[in-house]
């Protein structure tokens, strides 16, 4: 019976690098090893602290109850709530989200992702300029030229300078990190600058003027340049641009340091306008790094669903697109929601705190296989598989590449799937219910 | 002229939705038929008799002779204004996010402050604000290539970020400061800021930006000779030279 | 069920506006039926619409939705009935291209370009596309182990690797775009003939070309190569499209079909060294197709408005996005291919759109055959598909066509032949050239026709062809034909004038070819080098697995069955 079950080429359903190439070990209906994963994949698939059972605040008390109780108290609270928010969706699979887009057309709720805390602004940066991009394994064989900026792979990305970046071994790049340059811009020295072959510091906020400056020397303007642009000297930006333009293929990767200070998509609409015009002159892609595993497919699903990948009202029954003001973070911090339902991400941590307190004055339903902040403020909890360990489905790395995640364990627990099938269906009971009441 | 009074019933927690507010959508009904137009709260699809009390006289009118004054408390009632062509819409406190998008005619006076997306693609007529407005006063809509295209907007108090940002023409005139990226990819408005902003005229193409206070211009703008406006010094730039470089920039001297 | 009386047109059964009944049964077209009556009398009918070149699931298309809200917000509808929300013109959801096909009378539609390794993306969006049947072509054209077997002179190994790359792509024929020049991209350069070698691979486009032309037909595949010329889209380009057809005039059809379908014939019939003199060569291509038989065509019309371009030509794409400073997308997929995305407006008022407009006019009035023909904007490159409407009152009514060109640059008549051209199409060119054809060039024996065993997909217009004029009441026409009467899929009403009853999910057709194993066995090594090295996958995680076609339809081919039934 418990004998060892060897899983080969499973994937990793952590991070955006969604490796694939992990070695697991199951015996007894629990993963013993998880080879070749880092150690924040690992712990993941290993896992850790579970819900066990789906509870519902009675009394100010989270109680037990049983998974239809918890699916008819949710739909409740979605059919009373006159705007309700679908939050998260960053570690589920794209299966789960279909779903919900599904509910949230259903009861008219919104429906975000956890891209509105992190590459929201790269979102709105793309739909300015367009995203040139490549799949990761483009800059594996072919990138001479990497910079990293804003970003720090060292530590949250720990696979990415291997498999995909600094460190990789490709057609075009049989020498790896030996042949390849690597530049790093940011505001602090980190452990992915301590790899770096430049490491260029900027002040806090300038990035924009600093992309700005760049693209004045990629064009061959940089006489009117200042001496100094964003903390950084002329000669230093003048190096950095010959060294794009040097390139043979180069590629960027930004991370929250970059859409999170001070310009936010102005500095992504900005950096995408650079690495185009690098296009005059050589090979350039450039990609974002995507934190949690599937936040990307999350966005791909809801594009093609609804037209938007994130931040889609559906309140008017046709979808609305406008982050600014359909972000669950503009909802809660504006007080514009009486309802929300979290899954797979941690609303109670995503937020700012007066953001956060917003949710817990209004009924909450969690969907999540593990506790975490959010349980503490949720009236309705429901424990789910954990999608990519105990559950199939697909997810979309962090260069859009979609994966169907393996089911690696049993689970006795219901999948994300089929609690919001479980919600959607007592909507439409209860739906039903006060039609023939009121007829 | 034919004057409408609407108020709101309660305090509205959740925001409404009440495009349906405006001059041309008014103009040919009575009171009785304008108490039933759609108004949205959320996933609930409402009348406006449902949440706002409506006065004045009963007779249609032509768009042009409408007045319709918004008494109480606005401010989370979005697309107040949508379309206008004519009229007016006076609010008397503030007024909700998208106030006056798309309009083309009319004037809407806003007695407090605007949240954000005044006039967003306002294409002609007259905003007036006597307090401060949001972001995006007269920017376009995500991914679309031009914001404002015509008409006046004039914000007495200070403007958040991103003002104008697209802008393909008319004029803004904010009395006190602008957050960051004032008339960003402007492609021939203009742009008067009383007060000081932070790296205006990102990308812009066309145009005019006169920042009278102080501000951080972007290194890929060409310092010019000192230009007076109205009996004032200013320094001139062109920019953004990523782009042609055919805009025009002009920052207050500060007096020492 | 029975359609009574209507006026058919099924020109691959040989009938031509006949009045007739229909009788289907179980999703299919039998001898005699019974049920629910449809009366048709008079009225204009003909089988479902098939588009075989449109770009319609997968990356790129979701990356132009991602890019444009500005467009998503355009064509908005609420969730309705049976309907999901709808979004979006040029680069609608997936619900509204089920929809609108639907109500346009169309009932198949074929994706044009999926690369291997994002094959999962393109089958996860084409199985939320309610309503149609569809399939995906898959892209060959700069694969590197096709170029390294193009190299190698080793053909039976390259068709092992179509067939395992059709397979793994779940796909459907073998699509080749700019063949060469998106390896090239790679390092930020382009092919500029079919002779010019590809970097690092020792092959030039036009043995590329020549050894999947070979290898498709080895395998006996349904479909012939799908190519997207070298060059498309630049002035004087026309002689790159005599060149590369003659490529291929000596390669015998395994079936019987055309030896080579060029996509969007329209990009790449240009004359001219520059935009100064940009001119239309249309009459020469048809010339040329007029005088051989291996090759067919789509127009790829190019309609005035508002377009999202989306390629596999990447290169093309980012002289788009400089030339109309447009926003840029751009995504290379590794080994195998790169693509890009911008926006585009055509005006009437632009010297060389009117050009463009009047080339895809041209080729379809100027080629003798409907069969070799295919109507289609190559949505949304040239045009939504919603405007096929146009198009075909287009070519259907000359006066039509004249009161459009007078609204145009006035250098136009000198630069196109167009306004001489008499031909007006009727219903039969029409049927053959929505219908009828594209079916048979993609070789689908079921689909395109009304004879017993078809499935049971068909238009009622709301038009009585008898009665109307086509080439005088042209608005007429597009009104009748934007919006069918009847569209009937698999024998289900699914929409009636416009208005969507039921949303069936429709099947997803793929081709898998056999071939002998020791070729496969020849081929693996290879192929597990590229994974262990190159490839950002592993091997294991590379094939689109079969939860992503809940309604699959497998059609079989190969090397090592007898050829399947021909296409009639
Ligand atoms: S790098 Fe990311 S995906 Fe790879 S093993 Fe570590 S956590 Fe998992
Ligand atoms: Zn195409």
């Amino acid at each position: 019976m418990s004998e060892a079950t060897i899983i080969k080429d499973a994937i990793c359903s952590f991070c955006g690098c969604l490796c694939d190439d992990i070695i697991v070990e199951v015996e007894g209906g629990k993963v013993q090893r998880a080879r070749h994963a880092c150690p924040l994949g690992s712990s993941k698939i290993m896992g850790h602290g579970r819900i066990e059972s789906p509870m519902i605040r009675k009394d100010g008390e989270l109680v037990e109850s049983s998974f239809q109780e918890a699916y008819d108290r949710s739909a409740q609270i979605l059919l009373q709530a006159n705007k309700p928010l679908m939050y998260g969706w960053a570690s589920t699979s794209c299966e789960a989200a279909e779903k919900g887009i599904l509910l949230a057309e259903e009861v008219g709720a919104v429906i975000d992702s956890t891209a509105t805390v992190c590459h929201g602004p790269s979102v709105i940066g793309i739909e300015e300029k367009g995203l040139p991009g490549a799949t990761l394994g483009q800059v594996k064989n072919r990138a001479d030229t990497i910079i990293f900026w804003g970003c720090n792979p060292a530590e949250a990305h720990p696979r990415h300078f291997r498999r995909y970046s600094s460190n990789s071994i490709g057609r075009f790049t049989p020498q790896g990190r030996e042949g390849r340059k690597i530049i790093v811009v940011d505001v602090r020295a980190t452990r992915t600058s301590r790899n770096a072959d430049k490491f260029v510091r900027i002040d806090p906020g300038c990035d924009y003027e600093v992309i700005s400056a760049l693209r004045m020397l990629v064009a061959g303007k940089g006489d009117i340049l200042p001496e100094r642009v964003g903390g950084v000297l002329k000669a230093d930006l003048a190096e950095l641009a010959a060294m794009l333009k040097a390139a043979r293929f180069g590629a960027l990767f930004f991370g929250l340091g970059l859409t999170h200070s001070r310009g936010r998509y102005k500095n992504i609409d900005n950096a995408l306008s650079l690495v185009a015009e690098l296009n005059q002159h050589t090979k350039f892609v450039v990609l974002p790094m995507r934190g949690h595993y599937n936040v990307g497919g999350i966005g791909q699903t809801l594009a093609w669903s609804s037209g938007y990948p994130m931040s889609v009202d559906f309140t008017r029954g046709m979808p609305y697109f406008n982050p600014g003001e359909t972000a669950a973070c503009d909802l809660l911090a504006r007080k514009d929601t009486d309802a929300a339902l979290i899954i797979a991400a941690d609303a109670a941590s995503n937020f700012p705190r007066a953001t956060a307190e917003a949710l817990a004055n209004i009924p909450v339903i969690q969907i999540d296989p593990y506790e975490n902040p959010t349980t503490l403020l949720s009236d309705v909890v429901i424990p789910c598989a954990i999608a990519g360990v105990e559950v199939e489905g697909t997810a979309y790395r962090m260069d859009g590449l979609a994966l169907r995640l393996r089911k690696m364990v049993d689970s006795s627990l219901p999948s994300d799937e089929e609690i919001l099938m479980g919600i959607l269906q007592s909507v439409r009971k209860q739906r039903q219910m006060m039609a023939n009441e009121g007829a | 002229m034919r004057s409408i009074v609407i108020a709101p019933r309660n305090v509205f927690c959740i925001s409404v939705e009440a495009e349906n507010i405006s001059p041309d959508r008014f103009a040919p009904l009575k009171i009785e038929e304008i108490k039933k137009l759609i108004v949205w709260q959320g996933n609930r699809q409402k009348i406006l008799s449902d949440l706002f009390t409506v006065d004045g006289e009963d007779s249609p009118s032509k768009a042009e002779d409408m007045a319709i004054r918004l008494s109480g408390d606005f401010s989370n009632v979005k697309r107040i204004g949508e379309g206008m062509t004519s009229g007016a819409i006076e609010v008397q406190g503030s007024a909700g996010m998208h106030a006056g998008n798309h309009m083309s005619g009319g004037i809407l006076s806003i007695a407090g402050n605007a949240d954000d997306w005044l006039a967003r693609e306002m294409l002609g007529g007259r905003v007036v604000v006597m307090g401060d407005a949001g972001n995006y006063v007269g920017a376009g809509y995500r991914g679309e290539k031009c914001g404002m295209r015509g008409g006046e907007i004039e914000v007495r108090g200070n403007a958040g970020a991103y003002l104008g940002e697209h802008l393909c023409g008319g004029s803004i005139r904010v009395g006190g400061n602008a957050g960051d990226f004032p008339g960003a990819a402007n492609q021939g408005g203009t742009i008067f800021i009383g007060g000081s902003t932070y790296l205006p005229g990102a990308e812009m193409s066309k145009g005019t930006i006169n920042v009278r206070g102080e501000t951080k211009v972007l290194p890929s703008f060409q310092k010019m000779e000192i230009a007076q406006i109205d009996g004032t010094d200013y320094q001139k730039y062109l920019g953004d030279l990523l782009e042609n470089g055919k805009g025009e920039l002009f920052v207050g001297v500060a007096v020492p | 069920m029975i359609i009574r009386g209507g006026i058919v047109y099924d020109p691959s059964n040989g009938i031509f506006g006949e009045e007739m009944d229909l009788f289907i049964d179980r999703g299919k077209m039998v001898e005699e039926a019974r049920g629910e009556e449809i009366d048709a009398s008079g009225l204009l009918v003909m089988p479902g619409g098939v588009d075989a070149h449109a770009h319609i699931a997968g990356k790129k298309v979701n990356t132009g939705r991602i890019m444009r809200p500005d467009d998503s917000r355009l064509g908005t509808e609420p969730r309705n009935g049976v309907c999901r929300p709808s979004t979006g013109y040029t680069v609608p959801n997936c619900y509204a291209m089920g929809y609108r096909y639907a109500r346009m009378g169309y009932t198949t539609a074929f994706e044009a370009a999926t690369p291997i390794l994002e094959a999962r993306h393109t089958h996860e969006e084409l199985q939320e596309i309610p309503i149609i049947d569809k399939g995906a072509l898959t892209l060959f054209g700069n694969n590197w182990q096709v170029m390294e077997c193009v190299r190698d002179k080793d053909l039976s190994k390259l068709a092992a690797y179509v067939a395992w790359g059709l397979r793994s792509a779940r796909g459907y024929g073998v699509k080749i775009v700019n063949p060469g020049g998106g390896e090239s991209w790679g390092f930020g350069t382009n092919v500029k003939s079919v002779n010019d070698p590809v970097p690092n691979f020792d092959v030039t486009p036009a043995e590329i070309i020549r050894g999947l032309a070979q290898a498709n037909e080895l395998l006996h595949l349904p479909h012939s190569i799908h190519l997207h010329f070298n060059n498309l889209g630049k002035p004087g380009n026309y002689t790159t499209a005599i060149e590369t057809l003659d490529l291929l005039k000596d390669i015998k059809p395994s079936r019987m079909r055309q030896v080579v379908h060029v996509a969007h014939m329209q990009f790449s019939a240009y004359g001219g060294t520059g935009w100064r003199d940009f001119e239309s060569k249309a009459p020469v291509i048809a010339d040329y197709f007029n005088s051989h038989n291996h090759a067919t065509m789509d127009m790829g019309q190019l309609l005035f408005g508002s377009a999202t371009t989306m390629t596999a030509d990447a290169p093309l794409e980012y002289g788009n996005a400089r030339l109309t400073h447009n926003k840029w997308s751009n995504h290379d997929i590794e080994l195998e291919e790169s693509s890009g995305v911008v926006p585009m407006i055509y005006s009437r008022k632009m010297l060389v759109n009117a050009v463009q407009w009047a080339v895809g006019l041209e080729l379809a009035l100027l080629v003798d055959d409907p069969w070799k023909v295919l109507m289609t904007t190559d949505h949304p490159n040239g045009s939504p598909f919603v405007n096929y409407p146009e198009v075909v009152t287009l070519l259907m009514s000359k006066p039509k066509r004249d009161a459009e060109m007078a609204s145009m640059h006035e250098q136009l008549q000198k630069r196109t032949g167009l306004g001489e051209i008499q031909r007006e199409l009727d219903w039969a060119d029409i049927a053959i050239m929505t219908r009828a054809a594209p079916a048979r060039i993609l070789g689908l024996p079921d689909k395109g026709h009304l004879g017993p065993g078809a499935d049971a997909d068909i238009t009622i217009y709301n038009l009585k062809p008898e009665e109307l004029d086509t080439s005088q009441d042209h608005s007429l026409v597009k009104k009748a034909i934007s919006t069918a009467m009847y569209t009937i899929k698999g024998g289900v009403v699914v929409s009636k004038d416009g208005k969507i009853l039921c949303t069936p999910p429709g099947r997803a057709f793929w081709v898998d070819a056999a071939v002998p194993q020791a070729d496969t066995d020849r081929l693996m090594p290879d192929l597990q080098e590229k994974f262990a090295k190159y490839y950002s996958i592993q091997l294991s995680n590379y094939a689109v697995q079969d939860a992503y076609l809940p309604h699959a339809n497998v059609i079989r081919a190969g090397l090592s069955i007898e050829p399947l039934q021909e296409v009639a």
